[in-house]
């Protein structure tokens, strides 16, 4: 209840966020928002199941080229580029996941690894998308819509994992994570549940990058079918707390902010300084924030030495 | 056996291979409703094989399995699982991270007839059942916090908890003291007496002894002695199989 309120009480401050900042903090703002979004989303797979997914910036590209598709080239509304944006990736998380969703563990992030340069190769071949240069959206110069159009997804988002970490089917997945073979024996499809979590967390992620490709305007097969994206959704989900419901989203929102001071103070160096926060991360806190934050109740410091002690090689 | 009643489980020529070795070869049984079946041999002789074969773990390479009046050799191990065949694993697999308690869950919202919707309830029946399986102060231990034989009980429970008709036992009994081991005989007797048919494979000879109606005896994947546990026991054959393997 208390947590309730909480919640509540973070959205509406927010939403009432971008009435009081500048500009330039709008845009930090949309940006920090999509990532969560995209966090959250890839946690609905490789959070739940412990698949890890690389195709998710194949979803994000498809979100992008169905929406700068539907608006550029056929003019029509937002919302129907979103939605056919929508349905290219959960169609495409349908069609790939039947068959790789079949491979265990480390052999289904594999077979995800490709699928971005594939789709990215096909959309440099086609007249309705732009060819290899691109298409350019209708501009709208609206960024206080933009962002909270991103904080309604990212609500959505969480609210669709707040209900699968209570629910039958979130059950499912986690005991799908924790041992598939016992899951299959004990009566879960588990197929069924690993496609239809990555058609949820397809869902997301393509509607994320609809709004960003509105958003910025202007997109390009490589910035829409960035596999760096991917690695950055994984990092920050694993970073929060991957299987929790607030982990990804905080963790997300952190990471931007280091990312986004590094940057500004040193400019150069900061990709390196992230690489190293990373890193430390995942030495001390390998399994993200959500669990240091019960380790340090329970144990106090000695966490961080449990966990080198656990996972040194 | 009764003439004309309707097996719970018949296998036909169940036959499985591993690159050329035959783990299980041409193993032809059947189970009747509310009977313990013994399954023994010495190991590597098939017995987990043969379990795998039943739950869908793994499939047979030639063969039929009817249960009930179906066939269900193609089936994948889920849809076994919701007509109602339950399993123990000899290497045992609990949720590691999940409480005692969700672990028995999620075969109450699962399992026989596609499982219990309301997560509630089916805390509420997997509550009663760590009553029942001597668990209940484990409840919101993590499993893998959990000693070996409290780990041979969670396999118990959880199986259980999934109210399968047919209930496959994989060595629950292994590593167990005298006391367990008993414990453990009273509960798979009172889960028979339920109702529910057992196949269970066990080294402990004095509980295969006290409770099977019948045993079956696998050697290098065969079938080689069937019948009632003190005539089995006797069998030439059978104390050949164990003892030879001893001395070898
Ligand atoms: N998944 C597997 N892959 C390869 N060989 C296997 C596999 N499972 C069992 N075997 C082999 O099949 C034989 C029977 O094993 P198993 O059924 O485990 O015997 P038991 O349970 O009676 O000890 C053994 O020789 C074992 O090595
Ligand atoms: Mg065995």
């Amino acid at each position: 209840m208390v947590r309730a309120i909480l919640l509540i009480l973070a959205v509406v401050f927010l939403a009432a966020a971008p009435f009081f900042g500048d500009a330039v903090m709008i845009q930090y703002g949309i940006d920090a928002l999509l990532f969560a979004t995209l966090a959250q989303a890839w946690n609905i797979l490789g959070g739940f199941t412990g698949y890890a997914s690389f195709g998710n910036s194949a979803f994000y590209g498809l979100g992008t080229y169905g929406t700068a598709i539907a608006m550029a080239q056929l003019h029509l509304p937002f919302w129907v580029g979103l939605s056919l944006g929508a349905f290219l990736a959960v169609l495409c998380a349908v069609v790939i996941g039947l068959p790789i969703l079949r491979l265990r563990g480390h052999y289904f992030a594999i077979a995800t690894l490709g699928l971005s340069a594939t789709l990215a190769a096909i959309i440099s071949n086609l007249d309705i998308s732009g060819r290899n240069i691109g298409l350019i959206l209708p501009l709208t110069r609206n960024d206080v819509g933009f962002y909270e159009e991103a904080l309604a997804l990212l609500v959505a988002s969480t609210l669709t994992v707040m209900w699968i970490a209570k629910s039958r089917f979130g059950m499912g997945l986690i005991a799908i994570r924790e041992d598939e073979d016992a899951a299959q024996v004990m009566g879960i499809n588990t197929t069924f549940y690993k496609v239809v979590a990555l058609m949820l967390s397809a869902f997301f992620t393509a509607i994320a990058g609809g709004i960003h490709a509105y958003w910025i305007t202007f997109i390009d097969p490589a910035s829409a079918f960035d596999l760096s994206l991917n690695v950055r959704m994984v990092i920050m989900a694993m970073f929060g707390g991957p299987g929790t419901v607030l982990g990804p989203v905080v963790g997300s929102f952190i990471l931007s902010a280091v990312y986004d001071a590094l940057a500004r103070s040193i400019s150069t160096a900061a990709a390196l300084l992230f690489g190293m926060v990373i890193v430390l991360a995942v030495i001390f806190m390998p399994r993200g924030l959500w669990d240091l934050g019960h380790g340090l109740r329970q144990v106090g410091w000695r966490y961080f030495l449990q966990n080198i002690r656990l996972h040194r090689l | 056996m009764s003439a004309g009643a309707q097996p719970m489980l018949e296998a036909r020529g169940l036959t499985r291979r591993f690159h050329g070795l035959y783990a299980v070869n041409d193993v032809s049984f059947t189970l009747q409703p509310g009977e313990i079946l013994g399954l023994i041999g010495p190991n590597g002789a098939g017995k987990t094989t043969l379990i795998n074969l039943i739950s869908g773990t793994l499939f047979a390479d030639q063969g039929e399995l009817i249960f009930e009046d179906r066939r269900i050799e193609r089936l994948h191990p889920y849809q076994r699982a919701h007509i109602g065949i339950g399993r123990t694993f000899q290497v045992m697999k609990p949720f590691p991270r999940l409480s005692v308690l969700e672990n028995v869950t999620v075969g109450a919202l699962f399992g026989f007839g596609g499982g219990e919707r309301n997560r509630d309830k089916a805390r509420e029946q997997a509550r009663a059942l760590l009553e029942f399986t001597g668990l209940d102060r484990r409840m919101d231990q993590n499993a893998d916090q959990l000693g070996g034989p409290d780990r041979k009980r969670l396999e118990l429970a959880k199986a259980l908890a999934m109210r399968p008709k047919l209930l496959l036992l994989d060595e629950v009994m292994a590593g167990l003291n005298h006391v367990e081991v008993d414990e453990v005989v009273t509960i798979i007797k009172k889960i028979r007496d339920s109702g529910v048919t057992i196949l269970v494979i066990e080294h402990v000879m004095r509980a295969i002894r006290s409770l099977s109606d019948r045993i079956i005896v696998l050697h290098h994947g065969e079938k080689i002695a069937e019948g009632l546990p003190d005539t089995v026991l006797a069998d030439a054959r059978v104390v050949e199989a164990y003892l030879g393997k001893r001395r070898a």
